[in-house]
């Protein structure tokens, strides 16, 4: 038993607003709204803007790495915004406010309504893909572009460790974007031995002895010895790999 | 699925256990000696126990602290999915797998399930009521809440409570069950062969989601993997048939049942949420002091009781509600309506649903009896929606009170006369 | 009488509702600072269709185009038929079944379409009353709730009291809802005619329903004067459509500034907060498909009933 989170508070207006039509996100919608620290602005404000700047910089750049948390709400607004554009497109002017609001370069608006709004239009997915990324290590140096706050230090110049911190990252990115995938595409090897553990099985069962024993099994009311992972005989490997 | 025998082999926490215990044993029996006779009591290798009281309790009636650990009987339940590429021919042959044993996926009574090929479930016979006979419990499931009005007009909110898909999936006779939820020092000779333990699984599940170890759980049965198991303590003449199934008609309308619940996570909260003291007054001079315990001891102790009520983590508990009355039953969907709001869990978390224990609502009499040892389908249609009668149903014509001519009493008090009236 | 009906007459507009003011709204229409709820946006663009409401054809492709889709003012009229959108309360079953005894209690009585700002008539039993029945006039100010527990508080001036009643929609208890005057206001409540003269909440109990021959529910864009504080509420905090400017001589310069401190302009942009707050439009074309055989036919029977 873990010492869970408190459940979060029901908001305060209990019905729905119907007057708002929204399309349905395909994404995973948490409840717990993550709260951002930000320096400059405090509270919900600053929290909006730091994912401004997160927003504007997954449509610019079509891919990035960040923290992860902070990317997983930034990744829901990005969905919210292309699912806003595609189903009002730039004649709405509340889309076009929202739009000129969250993008902070102008020319990521075009960008928004003439390019990923076609991409996007017949899209049955989400439009992000998001992924865990790796840990920052000690090792991996110091790198100060990465970082306004420190603009007078060098690249791999060394830093105290104990102001260091190790947030888990994130991968967001736009679907259909123009770079090399992250993951290979997925294909399926017939000779894997999972793969041909599972086929040289399925050819015993729909034999006659396996089916007969199948059966016998199935009336006892005794379940079925499936058992994936274990190796049936050397006999069938060997016949499967010529 | 708890086997324990009585006498089991030491495992190492038991081996622990004994070395830590007999030490402290031989400590505490040369404190007390001559204050306590501790030369009468047998001793056996599970006996594990203190010669006299060492500490005093203040709180005695305490909850029992949550366990971290996973008992030692338990299996590993989830195992860890990762890419296997599986060719499409394969994939079909697991599916095609599983709807052979299990039958093909289907939702039935608003629940994911599987259409089960059982071919040997056995008839269920009626049994005999008599005074103390325990029958199975259901798992169910808090679906939501919801007001019903009563005939009279009263509204009572009432908890719905979905008996999602349940089986019955091995009987362990009395000699094999240790009916005890603690590790108690010495199990009194009393609980023992009274009671057997049948295993009630909800909710059948995809077996790739679980381990080897778990579905083989559930072999013998015949029934597909399901996502919540719990032991319920019957009498053996109680019995049920391995693959029978429970649904809301194991219940009637009218009848008390039991609610134990695991409640809401509230995180580490004050002495006021979560003991409900009264804290201190918000003006007249308070000083940073509004919400503390205020005096954590008197003089005589010298020290803190154990047990002394403190802020801390408040929630994740199992509670028991009990006495609540069914009002309704869904037979399509499987859904008791029970009085109260206030069941211990959030909603869509499992609920165990017991007949009521309660002194005033337990069954006296063979005609109050429940469906002993369950509800044996018959022929005849049951209607989807049964209701207690005083339940006004939704789909009946509003509430109207009928207009009662109550006769006039005189008391013989003097009636007061408006002035200038005339008698 | 006279005299408040012709205040309330006051800029008493027909307007379409729902689709026309309500379109293009993913974001917060109720906020103060947006002046497009007027009118809907005219598509300029060669693919996009508009109908004689101002709706653009959709160019979302992604959503089946199903032969028979209801149509989404409907939810303006059964607005306790969808659920509350916090996610973790959630189950289908439960709406399903709650839904059920919805539809059923609607075929006993006749809930009729209404708006806060309505004037409606109810009929009550009541175990108190000699005749076991008692009635009730007044002006609904509030909408709370859904499913069975949806409730509505009705106000009215009673020899100079204010009365409020607060009723589940849902109670057996309830013989009869009658409609007087249909009509709509700026704003999702009316609590602040409590600290209003007594004027804007004041009915006669014998009122007679009045007539609306249109199809359209008319919008009373009537702006109410409020009392010199004490107030029960903060009516200054929210910028309240239906409250007149005048609200502005009643407080004191701290506050407004204070007020302008409260001020969330940030909030509008907030996407995911609009998105958690309401169902997205795929959930109610669902619901609304379930409950839209029922309720035209118990429209049918409770109007052929009537006549």
């Amino acid at each position: 038993m873990r010492l869970n989170k408190p459940t979060p508070l029901r908001p305060l207006i209990h019905y729905a607003e119907l007057s708002k039509l929204v399309s349905r996100l395909k994404i995973p919608v948490h409840w717990h709204v993550k709260k951002l620290r930000r320096g400059d602005v405090p509270g919900p404000e600053g929290r909006l803007l730091k994912l401004r700047a997160s927003v504007t910089a997954l449509f610019k750049y079509e891919r990035i790495e960040m923290d992860y948390y902070p990317a997983d709400e930034a990744r829901g607004y990005a969905e919210r915004l292309i699912s806003e554009a595609v189903r009002n497109g730039p004649q709405c002017p509340e889309t076009m406010e929202m739009a000129d609001w969250w993008l902070e370069e102008k020319q990521l608006v075009h960008k928004l309504f003439k390019v990923l709004v076609p991409r996007y239009q017949n899209y049955p997915t989400s439009y992000t893909n998001f992924y865990r990324a790796p840990f920052w290590y000690f090792s991996d140096g110091f790198q100060p572009q990465l970082n306004e706050e420190y603009p007078d230090k060098e690249i791999n110049e060394t830093i105290p460790a104990f102001r260091t911190v190790s947030y888990p990252k994130g991968l967001l990115e736009l679907k259909g974007n123009p770079y090399p995938p992250i993951f290979p595409s997925k294909v399926t090897n017939p000779r894997s031995i999972q793969n041909v553990l599972l086929s040289s099985a399925k050819d015993f069962y729909k034999s006659k002895e396996g089916g007969s024993e199948r059966l016998s099994n199935a009336e006892s009311g005794r379940g079925i010895e499936f058992v994936p992972n274990e190796p049936k005989s050397d006999e069938n490997l060997i016949e499967s790999s010529k | 699925m708890r086997r324990l025998l009585v006498h089991q082999p030491p495992t190492v926490n038991c081996l622990w256990r004994e070395t830590t215990m007999a030490a402290l044993r031989t400590r505490v029996g040369c404190l007390l000696q001559g204050f306590f006779s501790s030369s009468k009591i047998p001793r056996s290798s599970f006996d594990i126990r203190f010669d006299g009281c060492v500490t005093q309790v203040r709180f005695k009636g305490g909850p029992a602290t949550p366990r971290f650990r996973h008992p030692v009987w338990h299996v590993r339940k989830e195992r860890a999915h990762y890419p296997e590429n599986l060719t499409a021919e394969n994939k079909e042959f697991i599916r095609e797998t599983i709807s052979q044993d299990f039958g093909p996926p289907i939702v039935a009574h608003g629940v994911k399930t599987y259409d089960s090929p059982l071919k040997n479930i056995e008839k269920i016979e009626p049994v005999q009521w008599f005074p103390g006979i325990r029958r199975t419990s259901t798992i169910a499931k808090k679906i939501g809440i919801q007001p019903l009005w009563l005939n009279d007009g009263t509204r009572v909110m009432t908890t719905l409570l979905q008996i999602v898909d349940n089986h019955v999936i091995k009987y362990n006779p009395p000699d094999q069950v240790i009916p005890l939820r603690r590790r108690h020092k010495v199990i009194p000779k009393k609980v023992l062969g009274k009671f057997g333990a049948l295993i009630v699984g909800a909710e059948s599940a995809d077996p790739q989601e679980f381990t080897k170890n778990y579905c083989g759980l559930f072999r013998e049965s015949g029934l597909p993997p399901k996502r919540k198991l719990a032991r319920f303590l019957i009498s053996p003449e109680a019995v049920l048939p391995s693959g029978t199934p429970l649904n809301a008609m194991h219940y009637r309308v009218g009848d008390y049942i039991d609610a134990t619940g695991f409640t809401i996570q509230r995180g580490f909260q004050g002495v006021m949420k979560r003991w409900g003291f009264k804290g201190q007054p918000a003006t007249h001079g308070q000083t940073k002091t509004h919400r503390r315990p205020g005096s954590i001891g008197g003089g005589a102790g010298h020290r803190v009781w154990p047990g002394k009520k403190m802020p801390g983590h408040m929630g994740g508990r199992h509670r028991t509600l009990r006495a609540l009355k069914i009002l309704r039953i869904n037979t399509e969907y499987n859904v008791l309506y029970v009085t109260g709001q206030n069941i211990p869990g959030q909603i869509n978390s499992y609920i165990y649903v017991h007949d009521s224990l309660s002194h005033h609502r337990w069954v006296k009499d063979a005609k109050d009896a429940w469906p002993l040892p369950t509800y044996i389908p018959t022929e005849t249609e049951v209607p989807e929606n049964l209701y207690a009668s005083d339940v006004h149903p939704f789909d009946a014509p509003s509430i109207t009170y009928e207009i009662v001519d109550t006769p006039v009493v005189r008391t013989g008090a003097k009636i007061a006369k408006a002035k200038g009236s005339k008698k | 009488m006279a005299f408040y009906v012709s205040r309330l007459s006051l800029g008493l507009e027909l307007r379409r509702l729902g689709c026309k003011t309500m379109r293009c709204s993913g974001v917060d229409c109720r906020s103060s600072s947006s002046t497009s709820t007027t009118l809907a946006p005219r598509s300029l663009a060669d693919d996009g269709k508009t109908d004689k409401l101002g709706r653009r054809e959709k160019k979302n492709l992604m959503m089946s185009e199903s032969v028979d889709k209801p149509d989404l003012n409907l939810r303006f009229k059964y607005p306790e038929m969808f659920p509350e959108p916090f996610m973790i309360w959630r189950n289908p079953v439960k709406e399903k079944l709650e839904r059920k005894d919805m539809l059923a209690r609607r075929n006993c009585i006749s809930i009729p379409e209404f708006y806060v700002g309505s004037v409606l008539r109810v009929n009550l039993s009541n175990i108190h009353q000699p005749d076991k029945v008692s009635s009730f006039v007044g002006i609904c100010i509030e909408r709370k709730e859904t499913g069975l527990r949806a409730s509505i508080t009705l106000r009215n001036v009673i020899d100079n009291l204010g009365v409020e009643i607060k009723l589940e929609l849902y109670d057996p208890r309830l013989l009869k809802i009658e409609v007087l005057r249909l009509e709509r206001r700026l704003d999702p409540h009316l609590r602040y005619l409590r600290d209003a003269p007594p004027e804007y909440s004041t009915f006669p109990l014998d009122m007679k329903p009045d007539i609306n021959r249109s199809d359209e529910v008319p919008l009373n864009r009537i702006k109410v004067k409020l009392n010199p504080r004490p107030w029960t509420e903060n009516w200054h905090k929210i910028e309240y459509k239906g409250i007149d400017e005048s609200i502005d001589d009643l407080i004191t310069n701290k506050w407004k500034a204070r007020r302008e401190l409260l001020r969330k302009p940030w909030e509008k942009y907030d996407l995911m907060k609009t998105y958690r707050a309401t169902l997205p439009e795929e959930e109610m074309e669902e619901i609304l498909t379930e409950i839209k055989d029922d309720v035209e036919e118990h429209d049918r029977k409770h109007s052929r009933r009537q006549s």
